[in-house]
């Protein structure tokens, strides 16, 4: 057994036998136990993600800490169903030939470095974000693009010598979605959530007033992260002058359209066009999916035998939905609620300035414990703005610093959204890469959020 | 010891003594104070009723965190089961649980579950150290959100009531 291993063992049972603290109950105390022994596992190395999960999985029924039923609901989940539909239909668009095409296209533009791939990636992201209220479809959206990109750059996810290329490619769909998904309240769905919460509190959210409030800070985030990320992860291929020239030849190589990309490309816009307007017309996301999915079996495009090649999205499939549950029933069980008050609480007393640095700091370092930016804001996003405003921090600025933290901490881990999960299971992205890149790019937007951004609210929220 | 000292001895023994009793009176007649947050997230399941309103079944759980309340747990797990016929609870129960596994059982009446609706709670009875336990609360929803799928969050900061001992 390796010293890691002994350690999460060690911390599993410790937590277990701890006294339960005043105000939790034993199920919810058990679980925190379980579920903090599955995420120290994965990031110390002791175990793959998808064996601690299910490890913790059994473990909790086996207990009585859950009941059968509410440990598998994740499985039913829409957002995770959705997640795994996306993932199929992305093949489409490799095996159509097409993703090939929109790389090429997309190098011809933005390819003479590498970091031009990458900025291009949040730009496409940036601009499209306020029609999709559903990051995770939005991901959907991004990740062929990435992809594409990637196998364009000559990244291959078994190849030592471009990986590097296809891992900045990959994690920068996460980032990116992490910050363009704070520039506009109709980008991600906890948002309007989130103003709703927050007019007790007697603040005012509209559109324009969430864009100009996130426009400085999370513009500078756009452009500073790349850079940040290209220097961290460091690709093999940096400048590529020539890139765009051959990419427009091997574009007029490629000829007209196929078929087979014909039927993609309209069934991908289709999809697309209906996601931007399902939350309007109440059309369920995940329905459209498989909709766009049973199109493409249809016609031929996708067969059972590329279905059957796709291993990856059974393990993402396994592992998203046990945390997704794990986490959900920690809430339902009160011990979220619980935390967040206790945590709040004890700020009492604090200086105003010193309160409400700290509630967004541990408010973003909370995210650990999630597997949903919506049932974090949900959970605990109320109770520390309430607190903050009890403290004497302007109501206003608070608020708007933990909205936009609600979106740019998803990247914390690589459970911490749904939209993150097409780019972690990629293959070119280790898990101590996820956990470490998303650390990084988290702390980094965080500053910039408070650097930039206190002094930028402190002008514009009122 | 001089027969100042005693004397000043004595009136200090008397007072503690008198407001002692007249403590003790206070809390058998208003009984002992308690005040406290409520978080709760769960799941609200609705009906249409004839004059376009709704009428629904809702069901929340979450920490019941106190500040003020001798005698009582600081924590408890709160669940709450009600019936909003569309303009009020008039039929709600919720029991809160503490980590001994003690027990405190109570109705619940009130406004729409809503941002900004008052509540008021009764404590019918309770188990363990909690036996005989009888009372009443008030708080104000301080925010109630409804998320996708019909679940809903909510949070009270105003939670304020008293309980007397003896009740059963």
């Amino acid at each position: 057994m390796t010293p890691a291993r002994i350690g999460t063992a060690a911390l599993t049972i410790g937590l277990w036998l701890w006294p339960v603290p005043e105000g939790l109950t034993q199920p919810a105390w058990h679980l925190f136990a379980l579920f903090v022994g599955a995420i120290f596992a994965v990031v110390v190395g002791a175990l793959p993600i998808l064996t601690s999960s299910i490890l913790a999985l059994a473990l909790a029924v086996l207990t009585g800490t859950l009941a059968p039923a509410k440990a598998y609901s994740g499985f039913a989940n829409g957002t995770i169903l959705l997640i795994v539909v996306a993932f199929l239909v992305a093949r489409a668009v490799v095996v159509s030939g097409l993703g090939q095409r929109i790389g090429y296209t997309v190098v011809s533009l933005f390819g003479r470095s590498t970091l031009g791939l990458v900025y291009s990636i949040f730009l496409v992201d940036g601009v499209i974000a306020p029609a999709f209220p559903s990051n995770t479809a939005r991901s959907g959206v991004l990740y062929p693009l990435a992809f594409s990109l990637a196998a364009a750059a000559g990244a291959r996810p078994g190849d030592p010598s471009r990986r590097k290329v296809g891992a900045l490619l990959m994690f920068s769909g996460i980032a990116s979605l992490s910050l363009s998904s704070a520039l506009w309240l109709t980008a991600m769905a906890a948002n309007p959530l989130g103003a709703e919460v927050a007019k007790p509190f007697g603040v005012q959210i509209s559109f324009a007033s969430w864009l100009i409030a996130a426009s400085v800070p999370t513009l500078t985030g756009m452009v500073l992260l790349p850079l940040i990320l290209y220097k961290v992860i460091g690709p093999e291929v940096t400048a590529t002058p020539d890139a765009p020239a051959a990419a427009r030849k091997a574009l007029a190589a490629l000829g007209s359209f196929t078929r087979q990309e014909q039927i993609v490309s309209a069934v991908f816009v289709g999809m697309v066009a209906v996601w931007a307007v399902a939350a309007v017309w109440g059309i369920d996301s995940t329905a459209v999916a498989f909709m766009g999915l049973g199109l493409l079996l249809a016609t031929g495009v996708l067969t059972a035998s590329d279905i059957a090649k796709e291993g990856d999205v059974l393990a993402t499939y396994l592992w998203f939905a046990v945390l997704f549950t794990i986490s959900g029933q920690l809430n339902e069980l009160g011990f979220m609620g619980f935390l967040g008050e206790r945590l709040a609480g004890a700020l009492s007393g604090l200086p105003a300035a010193w309160a409400g640095l700290l509630l967004v700091v541990a408010y973003v370092l909370l995210h650990y414990l999630f597997v949903s930016q919506t049932a974090h804001l949900l959970a605990l996003f109320g109770v520390f703005l309430d607190v903050g405003v009890k403290l004497g921090v302007p109501a206003a600025p608070l608020a708007f610093q933990l909205l936009f933290a609600t979106n740019y901490f998803s990247a914390i881990t690589p459970q911490g959204s749904s939209a993150n999960l097409l780019f972690a299971g990629s293959g070119y992205l280790s898990q101590s890469d996820l956990y470490r890149l998303g650390a990084l790019s988290t702390a980094v937007n965080l500053l910039i959020y408070l650097v930039i951004g206190v002094p930028w609210l402190a002008a514009v929220a009122r | 010891m001089s027969r100042g000292v005693t004397a000043l001895a004595s009136a200090t023994l008397l007072v503690v003594v008198s407001v002692a009793g007249l403590v003790g009176r206070a809390e058998q007649a208003g009984g002992t104070a308690f005040e406290g947050t409520w978080s709760a997230t769960g799941r609200r399941q609705t009906l249409p009723t004839e004059d376009g309103g709704t009428a629904a079944t809702v069901q929340l759980s979450g920490p019941v965190t106190l500040s003020v309340g001798e005698g009582l747990s600081r924590g408890f797990h709160g669940e709450l089961i009600g019936f909003d016929d569309g303009r009020s609870i008039r039929a709600g129960r919720w029991v809160w649980t503490d980590t001994r596994g003690d027990r405190l059982f109570g109705s619940l009446e009130g406004d729409g579950l809503r941002t900004g609706r008052g509540f008021t709670g009764t404590i019918t009875g309770g188990t363990g150290r909690y036996a005989g336990i009888g009372g009443r609360f008030a708080f104000t929803w301080q925010y109630i959100v409804d998320a996708d799928g019909g679940e809903i969050q909510g949070r009270t900061s105003d939670l304020k009531g008293q309980y007397q001992r003896g009740q059963q």
